[in-house]
């Protein structure tokens, strides 16, 4: 084989000497058999002729002995390439049409690959990150929860799948010191989390096992940023002592950098303090106390399934053992990756889908393009197969041109892509996973060329074969250019029509669809009022602070001052506002039977709040009062519920009859409190969750156990007359002037928060119409050129119509009716395709089943206006067709 | 190419395995090879100039032939193709089959 190639590359380079040794050798036969003819008697111009008409086709057959050394491959290569560009530079619209439909269509696939590539395929940065899973416990209704931390001892004692496992937890609080207090968030974690990772600390160590255990010594590890930002990266901060919430720890060693545990900008990565030094705690002991995160790592080799068999088993033992808390649990296991950017995948699956389907838009137009073009060039191409061209030479030129155009729609494409990653960063929500590790990097230039080549081949091959099929003497004799149509030329335009709309509108009816289920969400009522607030959270040192007092006495003070600050409203305290935190507590109704375990108990959203939280959020009073200021710490204990509180325990009962009703939290320690007023059910986590009942208690009877830590993290609801975050500063100077030592947190609008929430549907949303607009323009362009050009081919006849009496209505009709046709029938295939396309993307939508009929109807009719707009100048055209000169013209 | 597309393919592998067989004896040049087909196989092949010269220059591309410029018989410089040992062994292989190939249509005729 290389000797050949070899062959081949001398036949290549001595080509000049080759061919001159051919001339000489035919040149000889040629001779010697004149002589031959001579010798039989004929004249000197008889031999000659003779010799040369029983060689039959010198020309040929030196193409052929060419052909057999392998030369022509390269030759013919460089020779179409320049014929190509000779072609396109004569033309220069159709070939500038054309790339720039392809570059649209291959940048488009580029940029959203980049972004597949970088959220869902590229690896993880821990070593053999896919043996990484996430492992979490479900309770008795199948749903998932966080893991018991016994139940974790158990299942790592238990379960030889792993390699290690990992616990963990969130933490926070504020660090103090020279460098100035910061509030930060990062995690408890087990000794043995850092070594499930597979990472290594970027300076000093992680924990020891006796670290992690009640009385261990007080060691944290700090992020790699913070240590860097903080600490200047200071090498010695190592070992040196710094003070978080209130109390002295070593620092133990640095993470590295660009630890991405669930995201790089992950605020929960910011430091890490030994989980098992709180296993002392009661609710560290409690099976029914969900608290800790779990990751683990597989051993080699070993499959998921039975690493879940395992726990599967673990699972049914303690359910045995323990039925009061784990009765009815069970597990669930995922992969780590698909557990951190899992819910990303669907939308990104369906941008890429779409994207693909603009790609292929864009290949049938261009596909069109070149047939109706080569439908012009059917003599010229007639001429190079007369000329000893062969249909395989024939269809290799036209592959070569149609490769031309698509490695320069490639190129643009590339451009268009570059542009398109920086635009798509820009747009990406938040809540987009690993938005770091998205690149036009080397297998997004891989995956473009790659699908410069299939675009190439796809749009060329088939005009190519059907063009190099034209039959010669047809094309010879029919004259110039425009000359006969042939049927299956027609056909293949026609299909590839239908094809485009049909397309365009599988593109148009997702798109719809997204656009009503985000249209359903912004028409969802949330509850209440989100303009015009601002939110920040308070975080009172735990040393400074001891005393649930002295944190009340101080969070009072700001709120006084905060009052006093211009373009303030009101302001209230509270655990939580709606989209930002809650605690979700289980609850008993006075009367009602006991459940057997108290995780059966119904689910609420619980918060504490100041009398002002309901008036500042909006929220509405539908029966009793709000929370007053006469609701104190030594008054009767009482609660605010929401309307679904109300219609989930009365079922048909007005707001009014809750009220005097009571209720408690699950705890033993709760008190008995009375509903004293009904309010409007807010939306807590989103604008489409289903939604718990909220139930409000005042901030002053806060049960004792929790008030300390309750209120050394609250929350500032504040209502302004003025642009919410103009007020971050002034309010951020009272707070310090109170306490200098005082970070503020969590510092945003409140409609930034409910904006967080839109933002995924809104990305995915603006992408897919964004394509699907690019699919309806890419296909009415189509239409109207295959209409274009019918109209074009059928002047003359459409001349002897109206030379024999057609009117102008009736020639506008047949056009019409022709392009509807192809439309309808695109419209119809379209249709179909949506019905069985869009169940896949039920996970995206909201309020709006997948294949809702309105949506269906709306957007065929949309696009078949539209293809009437692109038969209508055709059709005109064709109307204003003077016989005369149609039929003069032929 | 032409109509004849299908013909020549037929005969493709016919002419070379012919050519081989022909320059199993010694070198020869095209012209040469020319004369001995008409010779041996008369009209029956209608095997032109425009048909052998590829087929050698194919044959010399597989590493069949070898070809060299020598002196011909009146002292004119011509192309001379010989066979390679590949080029040997192929018509051994070719032979064989060509036989079994041809004693099965031979077979078929005589039974019918």
């Amino acid at each position: 084989m290389s000797k050949r190639l070899w062959r081949r590359l001398r036949a290549l380079v001595k080509r000049g000497e080759l061919d001159r040794q051919l001339d000489e050798e035919l040149r000889y036969h040629l001779e010697r058999e004149e002589e031959l003819h001579r010798a039989a008697g004929m004249s000197h111009e008889e031999a000659r002729r003779a010799a040369l008409r029983e060689f039959g086709g010198v020309t040929r057959a030196k193409e052929e002995c060419r052909e057999a050394r392998g030369v022509r491959l390269f030759e013919d290569l460089w020779q179409d390439v320049r014929y190509g560009l000779r072609t396109f530079c004569r033309k220069p619209g159709f070939a500038l049409v054309a790339v720039l439909t392809l570059a649209l269509g291959i940048g488009a696939n580029a940029a959203i690959f980049s972004v597949v590539n970088g959220v869902l395929l590229k690896s993880l940065p821990f070593p053999e990150a896919e043996r990484l899973v996430a492992l979490f416990e479900t309770n008795e209704s199948g749903r998932e929860t966080a893991v018991a931390f016994p139940d974790y001892l158990d299942w790592r004692a238990g379960a030889d799948a792993f390699e290690e496992m990992g616990a963990r937890m969130p933490a926070g609080g504020v660090l103090t010191g020279d460098e100035g207090p910061e509030r930060v968030t990062g995690r408890y974690v087990t000794a043995s989390f850092f070594r499930t990772l597979g990472v290594r600390p970027a300076a000093g160590r992680f924990f020891t096992e006796e670290e992690d255990r009640p009385g261990g010594a007080n060691v944290l590890v700090l992020s790699h940023e913070l240590w860097l930002r903080r600490y200047g990266a200071d090498p010695g901060v190592v070992g040196r002592a710094v003070t978080y919430n209130g109390a002295s720890w070593t620092v133990a060693g640095v993470m590295p950098p660009q630890f991405d545990f669930y995201g790089v900008n992950s605020l929960n990565n910011q430091f890490f303090i030994p989980l098992g030094q709180l296993s002392d705690q009661k609710w560290m002991h409690e099976r029914d106390s969900h608290v800790v995160m779990v990751t683990a790592r597989l051993k080699p080799g070993v499959p998921l399934e039975q690493a879940r068999a395992q726990l599967e088993a673990v699972a049914a033992r303690l359910a045995g053992q323990f039925p009061e808390s784990n009765g009815g649990g069970g597990v669930r296991l995922r992969s780590y990756l698909d557990d951190y950017v899992g819910e990303a995948r669907p939308a990104l699956l369906m941008l890429m889908a779409a994207v693909g389907a603009v790609l292929l838009i864009a290949c049938a137009n261009v596909a069109n393009l070149l047939l109706v073009r080569a439908a012009g060039r059917r003599k010229e191409l007639a001429l190079r197969v007369a000329l000893g061209a062969g249909r395989g030479r024939v269809v290799r030129q036209l592959l070569t041109e149609s490769l031309l155009l698509a490695a320069g729609g490639g190129a643009l494409g590339l451009l268009f892509a570059w542009w398109g990653v920086g635009a798509l960063l820009r747009l990406a929500p938040d809540a987009l996973p690993r938005t770091e590790s998205i690149s036009l990097d080397g297998r997004a230039l891989l995956f473009t060329f790659a699908l410069t080549l299939l675009t190439g081949v796809a749009f060329g091959l088939i005009p190519a074969l059907q063009t190099s099929k034209a039959d010669l003497n047809d094309a010879m004799k029919s004259g110039g250019a425009g000359g006969g149509t042939n049927t299956g030329g027609r056909w293949l335009r026609s299909g590839l029509v239908v094809t485009e709309v049909a397309l365009s509108l599988v593109l148009l009816v997702g798109a719809g669809l997204l656009l009503r289920s985000f249209w359903q969400l912004m028409r969802v009522e949330p509850g209440f009022e989100a303009r015009d607030v601002l939110t920040l959270r308070l975080r009172l040192p735990d040393g400074k602070y001891a005393e649930a007092e002295q944190c009340a006495a101080f969070l009072k003070e700001v709120k006084r001052r905060v009052e006093a600050l211009s373009g303030v409203r009101q302001v209230s305290l509270a655990t939580g506002f709606p989209f930002g935190r809650a605690s979700e507590l289980g609850y008993r109704l006075e009367g009602r039977p006991e459940p057997r375990q108290p995780s059966d108990l119904p689910d609420a959203y619980a918060q504490w709040v100041s009398p002002e939280f309901h008036r500042t959020l909006g929220i509405r009073l539908l029966a009793g009062r709000y929370i007053e200021e006469s609701d104190g710490t030594d008054s009767p204990q009482v609660a605010l519920v929401d309307d679904d509180f109300v219609r989930r325990n009365f079922p048909g009962a007005s707001p009014r009859d809750a009220l005097g009703k009571r209720l408690r939290f699950g705890s033993e320690e709760d008190p008995w409190c009375e509903i004293v007023g009904v309010v409007g059910h807010v939306r807590q986590s989103g604008l489409d969750e289903e939604g718990r009942p909220g139930i409000y208690r005042p901030w002053t009877q806060l049960r004792r156990s929790m008030a300390v830590s309750a209120l050394r993290a609250m929350d500032l609801v504040v209502k302004t007359s003025v642009e919410p975050t103009r007020l971050a500063e002034p309010i951020r100077g009272e707070v310090q002037a109170l306490d200098r030592d005082q970070p503020l947190g969590n510092v945003h609008a409140l409609a930034w928060y409910v904006e967080q929430t839109l933002a995924p549907r809104r990305f995915s949303m603006t992408l897919a119409a964004a394509f699907a607009c690019a699919a309806l323009a890419l296909g009415a362009v189509g239409l109207y050129g295959v209409l274009s050009y019918t109209v074009a081919q059928r002047t003359r006849e459409i001349g002897i119509r109206v030379a024999l009496g057609a009117r102008r209505g009736d020639v506008h009709r047949l056009v019409i009716r022709q392009g509807m046709g192809l439309a309808l029938a695109g419209v119809a295939a379209g249709l179909l395709a949506s019905l069985a396309l869009t169940r896949l993307m039920s996970s995206l939508l909201y309020g709006v089943s997948a294949t809702d009929p309105g949506t269906f109807a709306l957007i065929a009719l949309l696009l078949l206006l539209v293809a009437l707009a692109a038969c209508y100048l055709p059709a005109r055209r064709a109307s204003k067709v003077d016989p005369l000169i149609a039929l003069r013209c032929e | 190419m032409g109509l004849d597309k299908r013909t020549d393919l037929l005969q493709q592998g016919t002419l070379e395995l012919l050519v081989l067989r022909l320059l199993r004896t010694g070198r020869l040049n095209g012209w040469d090879i020319m004369q001995r087909i008409r010779v041996v196989s008369g009209d029956v092949l209608s095997i032109t100039p425009g048909a052998l010269y590829p087929a050698l220059h194919r044959l010399e591309e597989r590493g069949l032939v070898k070809a060299e410029w020598a002196s011909s018989e009146n002292n004119r410089q011509a192309k001379f193709y010989r066979l390679t040992p590949v080029g040997r062994r192929q018509l051994e292989a070719e032979r064989e089959t060509w036989e079994r190939f041809a004693g099965a249509i031979e077979a078929i005729l005589r039974d019918a």
